[in-house]
């Protein structure tokens, strides 16, 4: 039985009828056309639909709507502020992080995940944590190119305003 | 993909769930949903109920340490590796729970989750439109097991790496049902039927798991051999308990049968003995004889059946490092 159910994504409420069979990634992109979280192998295998839930990576292609309901996610969409890329944003602009673009998203919050909980964690931290996202672009060097350059570069970088480390 | 259709129920208690699931015999429990949600995309599992125990207090994030480790089952894998007991106390149990998957899969899924989840086969495993070739095999509903063409039987793996890590732990699982609550040995609870994996009562649910303090005075490892370490389920997974200064041992395997496996000819072989290279050598060889691998991957038998002595070695090497 379809009901409805109050999703809180970016900080904007949005109340959403939903199916239990719906997981979070379709009503993201179908019901409310944030486009930005990526369908990719949609089993949960790719990475390419990560959202954060209360500040964690989740797979978005495997998680039902309504188990969704009444937590923070957080989408590629909430990322940059007033036109303001994120620091992480601009460092896979500057390091050429991305070629199709397909897995950025993703990738980027799986490395704010990682980079919001861990002060300056080591590049094999970051390959480690990020593995589950899959690229056939660019052979991953130049991502961990950039999430340590804002590593490295701004020890409050990937952390949302007012949070302490 | 499109999850079939199903009834959803977020029950609040315990109580509340086992009604639900008395009610609802075929329903199925929902906990990180990383193993349910994508074979119910496969259309291998089709449950006409879900029920989501999240809601229930009590049941995630639990790690108490009173000489025995409790740890409530929907605690996720990830807090079990970065919580102190476990990743000091419990290495091999750590090593497991971060071997499981990619990190995501480690945030979402959970303990029991990983306990309970489904058998493998490279005949189950794999989309309707991929299946559509043969005949519907036994486990996902036909008759036939396509692994060893045999009629109503299924040869499916257990590929989880939790479960051996926690059998050479001995651990205990309390499973809360219509009666109240029953504790049984984790060994008791896997059927050795691929296709009802678990020994588990109707409208019962694993709500804990108990590690025995006796464990923690030991060391343990886990050894995982898969295609990609990124992401990828057990092709084997070897857990290795060691009592150094009791010379007693444990070993377990995963992936290598339709249950995860203790190697009991292996410990009674090492028992007494301190760890040199000739003793050694006579339990890897016996590792082997261990388990009935069958073709439920690309690996052939005879190459899991080989590599399981190797596995073993390197996590034997790996727990008297740690001992050292």
């Amino acid at each position: 039985m379809k009901r409805v159910i109050e999703l809180n994504i970016n900080g904007d409420s949005h109340e959403v009828l939903v199916a239990p069979n719906n997981t979070l990634l379709e009503v993201l992109r179908d019901k409310l056309g944030l486009m930005g979280t990526k369908r990719g192998c949609d089993l949960g295998a790719c990475g390419a639909c990560t959202v954060l839930i209360n500040g964690e990576a989740y797979l978005s292609c495997v998680m039902l709507a309504v188990d969704a309901g009444g937590k923070d996610i957080m989408t590629i969409e909430g990322l940059a502020e007033g036109g303001d890329l994120h620091p992480l944003q601009s460092a896979f602009v500057e390091k050429g992080g991305l070629q199709c673009g397909f897995c950025t998203p993703g990738m980027i919050l799986t490395a704010k995940s990682i980079l919001d909980e861990e002060e300056h964690p080591t590049a094999e931290v970051i390959k480690r944590k990020m593995a589950g996202n899959l690229c056939r672009c660019t052979g991953y060097k130049k991502i961990v190119e950039a999430v340590m350059s804002v590593n490295e570069s701004n020890e409050d970088a990937g952390r949302p305003e007012g949070q302490e480390a | 993909m499109r999850l079939p259709k199903f009834e959803y129920f977020e029950p609040k208690d315990l109580k509340e769930a086992v009604s639900i699931l008395q009610n609802e015999p075929a329903a199925k429990i929902l906990a990180g949903g990383t193993d349910l949600l994508v074979n119910m995309k496969h259309k291998v599992e089709c449950p006409p109920t879900v029920v989501n125990l999240k809601g229930i207090d009590g049941l995630a994030d639990r790690i108490q340490d009173n000489g025995a480790v409790r740890i409530g089952a929907l605690t996720t894998l990830k807090r079990l590796y970065v919580t102190p007991v476990i990743s000091e106390k419990l290495p091999g149990l750590a090593e497991a729970a971060a071997a499981v998957g990619s990190y995501h899969h480690q945030v979402m899924g959970t303990l029991a989750g990983n306990i309970c989840q489904q058998n493998r086969c490279k005949f189950f495993n794999q989309s309707q439109w991929w299946r559509s070739s043969k005949p519907i095999c036994y486990k996902a509903g036909g008759e036939i097991c396509h692994v060893m063409n045999k009629k109503e039987i299924c040869y499916s793996s257990y590929c989880g790496d939790v479960a051996p890590a926690l059998l050479v732990l001995n651990a205990r699982l309390v499973l809360s049902g219509p009666g109240g609550s029953r504790e049984i040995a984790l060994a008791d609870f896997f059927s050795g039927d691929g296709k009802t994996p678990l020994n588990l009562k109707p409208a019962e649910i694993l709500t804990e798991v108990v590690i025995p303090a006796e464990a923690l005075e030991g060391i343990s490892s886990y050894t995982k051999f898969a295609n990609r370490d990124s992401i990828d389920f057990p092709i084997l997974g070897t857990a290795f308990w060691a009592s150094m200064e009791n010379k007693q041992y444990r070993a377990a395997f995963t992936a290598v049968d339709r249950k995860p496996l203790r190697g009991q000819q292996i410990e009674t072989c090492l028992d007494g003995k301190d760890l040199n290279e000739e003793v050694l050598d006579e339990a890897c060889d016996l590792a082997a004889k261990a388990a009935q691998p069958v073709k439920t991957s690309v690996y052939s038998p005879s190459y899991k059946r080989r590599m399981m002595g190797v596995l073993l070695k390197e996590a034997v090497s790996q727990a008297t490092r740690r001992a050292a």
